[in-house]
């Protein structure tokens, strides 16, 4: 019956955004308010009947429904409440669902923000947004059904894979990078919308800037979840593996950055117009590319869902993408070309330019390099791998360069006024930088690279910590408000800098973590004890705990400082379920605030006799975390709505008086 | 006046000086520890070494050097024997290519088809160069816009005191 | 006039570009990215010498002028178990007509190996491969791996997955069938 339901249920969204597109089409061609209204409404039923839909495939979950397919293949009886409700997302056919959830729940919010003032845009934008839905329902209504039944129900499920079900992370890693993925969608129908529409001013660019802002910090959340995902529960003691998937998540991450900072040109100089549609588009294209490459079976990668057949359609669907994305900003290419005018390359504007550059070329050379495998077997049938290696050292250099930008540019002026005071703010910075450099080298860190980035890391921080003193200064100084006030006015800028602050931390946990790591392989018996890292680990033995759905074989490990006091135990486990050939390992982590004692069990032996160990000191990593953490946060606070602003709507005035108001600002 | 004069002006090229300092004192020290060199691995840094490079013929992404799985220890005690024989880092690489194919190397082999992807990050860069100097050759030569007030239509009170309040905000959130 | 035709110029580069793209990855399409090409096809069967579970070690290079099948397998997989009964077959038929077939124990322990060669009744020799090298020298990336070696000592086929034994039958005769010419 729930079969059924949730196929109806299914059948009737496709059928509601199929009207929507329609409407929404006719409505703006023909220009027809009232379809467009009609339209609008579509996308809150459109919601709640995916909803339906979802609520329908998790109340088969719990309630174990074996008669469908997907619940008989990914939940069992003895799989815990908690894990059953997330083997919603756990599969193929299931994260599909999940997918066109937030998508319909994406376009539902893009229909209420927009229920009074609209730019004249929406219309197209609403009809690409249920164009990409009705494709999405498509897939989840033909090749990959979740609702197929069986035609003889099992007892008992399978269970879901013994990975997914071993830690509560799975609760939050694939929502949030599905909303992060899912939600550069709306940017880029209204994108779209702009060029179709023959949008020559630069009103899409307000409503499209805080969209990509908010689904930016979804997805630099869902990638920080999914690397605390690889470190905690994969036991291999690091946090990226540079596999295939992994890489395509990255891209439209770089490409939406490169397009929150150009896009700042537009909005204050009109400038750089063909560049930010394009990364618009770009981004899209890419998380379409991503999806096709995860669930289309072409790469071999952890993350890669089970053969399905829904390969061709994917490839079809990006074809479309690309075609009429790119297709568009061709067709609208001499509109697009703005008067832009500089005085200096060295200023705020040739800053973004090279910002631009550097994350570009970052994007193509991972993509590139994921894609080589596919590219060299087309051509010539020889299979190779390309792994860490090709990539740390080909990446490598261009982050260390964008740091290097993200370190002077805030410091930059625009149209190159005043040059003499940005060398004067670059003092301290760069004396910082310059100590952390000396430093390093003198502590005995011989990787050249390493000291290079923990000193560009040093002056992207201080840099970014010196400017929000100095609007905190210039508010107690002469401002109305005092600090507060002044932080709050100045809010996108501080909020940018905080981001900043961030990515320092994130890249000096990276740097830290990839060359002062050290590890170690040991076989301990009972009793044995070995020194590591300055500490002495003393294998006490294991114990058994049968779970109804696994057996879970624990090592205790005590951790004693040389001077005798005990500093704690690890804890490393073994999980062996019925389902796996192999054991599943679970890390134990003792967290501190410059590095981790990390232990890994990875075999037993005469019952627990014996048992191999590896023990990992991992420095910096919790630096990633929290530098993760703050990036999120200012760009939370860069989004949040501030005093109303009515230049986002048809205010065709307000958006005169600003450029009026740049110009003269920047005539200074 | 002259003495004030050049004064002044030293004083005004002190920061540039100061950065300048600070900036060959990191290039100098870069370059020592470049000079440095790294210390002589110990054997079992030797397997680390040779481990990373060989891609885990089990896991989908992880090296040897990285990998719990039991082949992957395997594979790693293979590689201290071959050692202790006196095998080269490279024949061993070679031993393990000649049974599994050029795909357990963690990076394609340099000759051939293959060793294009080593040229690709440079193409991409030296792309990235060109059109970053395009773009700003043609913004730098384009004609200045007029001043303002010229040509465009007289701003109301209202509108004038719009742009005042928006050159406010302006300033306060870029205090440079 | 210019316009418009470097317009289609544009529109045209767009569209090939996305060709070429989408032809590129259809080729991707086709191919289960798992399994992967084994150089050794064509090459000298790696040389080995193993210990029987119950018995003398087996020698590879003594087997030379008879068609060896090496299987390796695992008490702990599942496929296995599925072509357990297509290699017996294939041992019962064959074993007099001067062909081999050798099951090579992978990652497992001795007990967990005599317990599965005593439930599924394996009659031909099981041999021990404890440190894998032998697995290491045959490319082994899972279990079930067969590998069809001629009388001359190399490796005509790889099969990845459970054997078929029709398909076993038929080549090891066309196996026989050359040499006997």
């Amino acid at each position: 019956m729930m079969s059924q339901l949730g196929t109806y249920l299914l059948l009737f969204g496709l059928v509601v955004s199929g009207y929507g597109l329609l409407a929404a089409a006719v409505g703006a061609k023909a220009g027809r308010p009232g379809l467009v209204e009609s339209a609008r409404r579509c996308a809150f039923g459109l919601f709640a009947t995916v909803a339906a839909a979802n609520a329908t495939m998790l109340a088969a979950l719990l309630t174990n429904d074996f008669a469908i397919r997907y619940v008989a293949e990914n939940s069992a009886r003895e799989t815990p409440v908690f894990f059953k409700a997330l083997s919603l997302w756990a599969a193929d056919d299931g994260s599909l669902l999940l997918w066109n959830l937030i998508l319909a729940g994406y376009i539902a919010a893009v229909a209420l923000r927009f229920r009074r003032d609209r730019p004249p845009t929406f219309p197209y934008a609403l009809g690409a947004l249920f164009a990409v839905q009705v494709f999405y329902l498509i897939l989840i209504n033909g090749p990959a059904r979740p609702f197929a039944s069986l035609a003889t129900p099992p007892a008992d499920g399978r269970g879901p894979a013994p990975l997914l079900q071993n830690h509560p992370l799975m609760a939050v890693h694939p929502p949030f990078l599905y909303l992060g993925f899912i939600g550069f969608t709306v940017p880029f129908a209204f994108g779209v919308a702009a060029l179709l529409a023959g949008e020559g001013s630069d009103q899409w660019v307000s409503v499209i800037r805080r969209w990509t802002l908010v689904v930016w910090c979804f997805l630099t959340v869902g990638l920080l979840l999914g690397a605390l995902w690889s470190y905690s529960v994969l036991g291999w003691g690091g946090y990226w593996a540079w596999d295939p998937v992994e890489n395509v998540a990255l891209l439209p991450w770089l490409m939406s950055t490169a397009f929150l900072h150009s896009v700042m040109l537009q909005e204050r100089r009109g400038m750089a117009r063909l560049w930010n549609i394009a990364l618009v588009i770009g981004a899209f294209s890419l998380t379409t590319f991503g999806t096709f490459l995860t669930r289309g079976n072409v790469l071999s990668s952890v993350h890669a869902f089970a053969q399905t057949s829904v390969g061709p359609a994917y490839l079809a669907f990006l074809a479309l993408v690309l075609l009429a994305g790119f297709g568009l900003v061709a067709w609208r290419l001499p509109e697009l070309r703005t008067p832009a005018s500089l005085t200096s390359a060295i200023s705020r504007e040739g800053a973004f330019v090279a910002n631009n550059v550097l994350l570009l070329a970052a994007t193509a050379i991972i993509l590139l390099g994921t894609t080589f495998p596919l590219i060299v077997e087309a051509v010539s049938g020889q299979q190779v791998t390309v792994g860490g290696p090709y990539f740390r050292g080909s990446v490598g250099p261009v982050f260390l360069l964008i740091l290097l930008l993200a370190g002077t540019a805030p410091l930059l002026p625009w149209r190159a006024t005043n040059r003499s005071r940005a060398l004067r703010r670059l003092r301290v910075p760069a004396a910082a930088a310059a100590l952390v450099v000396i430093a390093t080298a003198w502590a005995g860190v011989h990787q050249v690279a390493a000291v290079a980035g923990f000193g560009l890391a040093t002056l992207v921080f201080v840099t970014s910590g010196q400017e929000i003193l100095s609007g905190l200064a210039s508010g107690r100084r002469g401002m109305r408000g005092g600090a507060v006030r002044a932080l709050a006015r100045g809010r996108r800028r501080h909020a940018g800098l905080v981001v900043h602050m961030g990515l320092a931390l994130v890249a000096g946990g990276i740097i830290a973590s990839s060359s002062l790591g050290q590890q170690a392989q040991v076989t301990l018996k009972t009793g044995q004890a070995t020194v590591f890292a300055g500490q002495v680990l003393r294998y006490q033995g294991l114990h058994t705990d049968r779970q109804p759905q696994r057996i879970v074989l624990t090592t205790t490990v005590a951790v004693t400082n040389p001077g005798g006091g005990t500093a704690g135990t690890l804890d490393p486990r073994m999980n062996l379920y019925p389902a796996a050939t192999e054991p599943i390992g679970s890390p134990s982590i003792r967290r501190g605030v410059v590095w981790d004692l990390y232990a890994s069990v990875i075999s037993l032996q005469r019952g627990g006799g014996s048992a191999t160990f590896r023990f990992y000191r991992n420095p910096g990593v919790n630096w990633l975390w929290l530098g993760g953490v703050v990036m999120a946060l200012g760009g939370a606070a860069a989004a949040w709505p501030g005093r109303r602003r009515r230049n986002s709507g048809g205010d065709p005035g307000a958006s005169a008086v600003h450029k009026r108001a740049a110009v003269e600002v920047g005539a200074r | 006046m002259n003495a004030a004069g050049t004064l002044r002006r030293a004083r005004a090229g002190l920061p540039g000086l100061l950065v300048l300092i600070a900036l060959a004192a990191s290039v100098a020290t870069l370059v020592i520890v470049a000079a440095g060199g790294h210390p002589p691995a110990s054997q079992a840094q030797q397997v680390q070494q040779i481990a990373a490079g060989l891609h885990c013929p089990i896991c989908k992404d992880l090296s040897v050097a990285d990998s719990p799985a039991p082949l992957a220890q395997q594979m790693r005690q293979e590689i201290a024997q071959k050692l202790r024989a006196g095998e080269s880092a490279d024949q061993i690489r070679a031993g393990f290519v000649a049974a599994y194919g050029d795909s357990v190397l963690m990076s394609p082999p340099r000759r051939g088809v293959t060793g294009a992807v080593y040229y690709l990050p440079l193409l991409v860069l030296a792309a990235g160069l060109i059109t970053a100097f395009m773009v700003l050759r043609r913004w730098l030569r384009a004609p200045r816009p007029d001043p303002p007030g010229a040509g465009s239509p007289p701003l109301s009170a209202t509108q004038r005191r719009a742009v005042a309040k928006a050159v406010a905000r302006l300033r306060e959130e870029e205090p440079g | 006039m210019r316009v418009p035709r470097r317009r289609t110029l544009l529109l045209a580069g767009v569209a090939a570009a996305v060709a070429v793209i989408v032809t590129l990855l259809t080729t991707g399409l086709g191919k289960d990215p798992s399994v992967i090409a084994s150089p050794l096809v064509g090459r000298v069967a790696p040389n080995f010498t193993l210990p029987q579970l119950d018995g003398p070690p087996v020698t590879l290079a003594r087997l030379r002028g008879q068609v060896v099948v090496i299987n390796f397998w695992a008490s702990w997989c599942t496929e296995c178990q599925v072509e357990q009964a297509a290699l017996d077959r294939t041992w019962q038929q064959f074993q007099d007509s001067g062909v081999v077939v050798v099951g090579v124990n992978f990652e497992d322990s001795t007990g967990a190996a005599r317990g599965y060669v005593r439930t599924e009744s394996v009659t031909y020799p099981v041999v021990e491969d404890s440190g894998s090298q032998t697995a290491l020298a045959y490319g082994l990336r899972g279990v079930p791996e067969t590998f069809v070696v001629n009388q001359s000592g190399r490796i005509v086929n790889r099969v990845i997955g459970p054997v078929d034994a029709a398909a076993l039958a038929s080549e090891i005769n066309s196996l026989l069938r050359a040499r006997a010419q």
